[in-house]
């Protein structure tokens, strides 16, 4: 009887035993483990781009109407600012671009608010964001896409050529009038080109819209142009967002980590869209007043909360020598920046170490 | 008789010790586990793509045969090939971080590294470029 007792105290210990083996990894891998999913999505056809949507949600549903928002309202501006293609009943920035010296267009406000920032822009950087350059950045458009389809034929735009366009660049032939909605370019012979600012200004309506709608936490890259809703959980844990390392081949592929909570991140650089003439790389960032590629730097990044302001200064930085755009970003509050020099230096503006993931 | 010995609280702390040893590996081996590709034709995941394996390999998503890819040896992959006249799927080059991406637009392709099992908050969420 004695025996059998100390038996059954036995077994019961180990019971005991494997049970708190049980509830403790339970525990620690519920610790770990946090209700929301992350989920992810990548839309193709809009801005000419990968436009990229991540959230951490408790259901698929609840991502789904959180990604349509952003889907839906990114298309009516992607179509809006396109100065490639027409839309049935829609006057865009092509229409207005036909219309040079000839009508002034009706548009809608959007489009008003984004000429009317574009302008602001160009008085803040001394002409170092020209949308009117259009003229100008067709003509580096065409050789660059056909240097990249027949490299060993590749060439650079005379001088000339380019002189020539830049004299339909004034930026202040493009009237706008607010009282009746219109925009007319003054100059036949000019045309608009929102490339610098356009993805960035129409990235921060839809985040501003979605916010609206009750989103409180969503990353979203419009083809770089990265925008943090809120923080990444709701106990305020940043997002992650890495800038890439401009130098591809690298083993390194990302020269920080950032982290970042309501804010924006946009990465100006010449690693990517570029052509190659006699061994010499030309990127897609034209300086307006040398009218040739900027090559001060392989890259540079801007940190600041709106993503209209983060991309107009990512192309003004870009074009600035270093001192110079050191002393511009260290001037704007709450903005900061990071440099990669033709030599892989790499600097920093005053505060953006409060950035980085240590 | 005591309900509780001494030896049986020894036990408890040893059980208790090796579960938390035991979670701490478990969390090392994991988060230095090495990645995954994902392929995305249309926004739907065709392909995933073992970046454990070191072996070499070159190979297409059978939704599209002009779009090449490789895998290297040192667990990264790229699009070697492409019919796009931008190249700038290629010209993203080789990927091995989790939350790097490339694209190939106008073939509607997408190439994504991701955690191999669940995500560590201090993944990188995105890589701005």
């Amino acid at each position: 009887m004695l025996s059998f007792f100390f038996e059954v105290r036995c077994l019961s210990k180990r019971i005991v035993s494997i049970f708190i083996i049980i509830i403790i990894n339970c525990n620690l891998i519920a610790c770990d483990a946090n209700k929301k999913q992350r989920h992810e999505i990548e839309f193709f056809m809009l801005f000419d781009t990968v436009t990229q949507v991540v959230a951490y949600t408790e259901t698929k549903e609840e991502f789904d109407n959180l990604s349509s928002i952003i889907y839906n309202s990114l298309k009516e501006y992607h179509e809006l600012f396109d100065i490639y293609n027409n839309y049935e009943n829609l006057n865009n920035l092509k229409t207005i671009n036909d219309n040079a010296g000839i009508a002034a267009v009706k548009v809608n406000r959007e489009i008003i608010d984004l000429l009317n920032f574009a302008k602001q822009e160009y008085e803040n950087s001394d002409g170092l964001c020209n949308i009117a350059l259009g003229s100008v950045l067709r003509i580096w458009h065409e050789y660059r896409e056909y240097g990249i389809e027949f490299p060993e034929s590749s060439s650079l735009p005379t001088m000339e050529e380019l002189k020539f366009a830049a004299q339909h660049t004034d930026i202040n032939n493009i009237i706008i009038d607010e009282k009746s909605s219109t925009v007319y370019l003054a100059d036949a012979q000019m045309s608009l080109d929102v490339g610098a600012i356009a993805k960035g200004f129409a990235t921060e309506r839809v985040c501003q819209l979605a916010i609206k709608k009750g989103v409180t936490s969503a990353l979203v890259s419009v083809g770089g142009n990265v925008r943090a809703i809120g923080s990444k959980y709701r106990n305020g844990e940043p997002w992650n967002v890495g800038i890439q390392n401009p130098n591809k081949e690298h083993s390194k592929k990302i020269i920080y980590t950032t982290l970042l909570d309501n804010k924006s991140l946009v990465t100006s650089g010449d690693y990517q869209r570029y052509y190659i003439v006699d061994g010499k790389r030309y990127g897609h960032v034209i300086d307006p007043k040398t009218l040739m590629p900027a090559e001060n730097f392989k890259s540079v990044t801007i940190i600041c909360e709106d993503s209209a302001k983060a991309d107009s200064l990512s192309t003004i930085v870009y074009n600035m020598p270093f001192e110079e755009g050191f002393r511009y970003i260290n001037d704007i509050p709450d903005t900061e920046a990071i440099w990669v020099l033709q030599d892989d230096t790499i600097k920093c503006s005053d505060n953006f170490e409060d950035y980085i993931m240590k | 008789m005591k309900f509780i010995k001494k030896t049986d609280i020894f036990i408890i702390l040893i059980v208790i010790i090796i579960s938390f040893v035991g979670f701490f590996i478990f969390k090392i081996i994991l988060s230095n586990k090495p990645a995954k590709a994902e392929i995305y034709y249309k926004s739907e995941l065709v392909m995933v793509v073992d970046l454990t394996e070191t072996r070499e390999k070159t190979f297409s998503i059978p939704q599209n045969n002009n779009v090449v890819f490789h895998v290297f040896t040192d667990g990264s992959i790229c699009f070697s090939e492409s019919d796009c006249p931008d190249k700038i799927c290629i010209r993203t080059g080789k990927l091995n971080t989790i939350g790097e991406s490339a694209a190939c637009l106008p073939n509607e392709i997408i190439l994504k590294i991701v955690p191999y099992d669940k995500e560590n908050k201090n993944d990188i969420d995105l890589i701005a470029s």
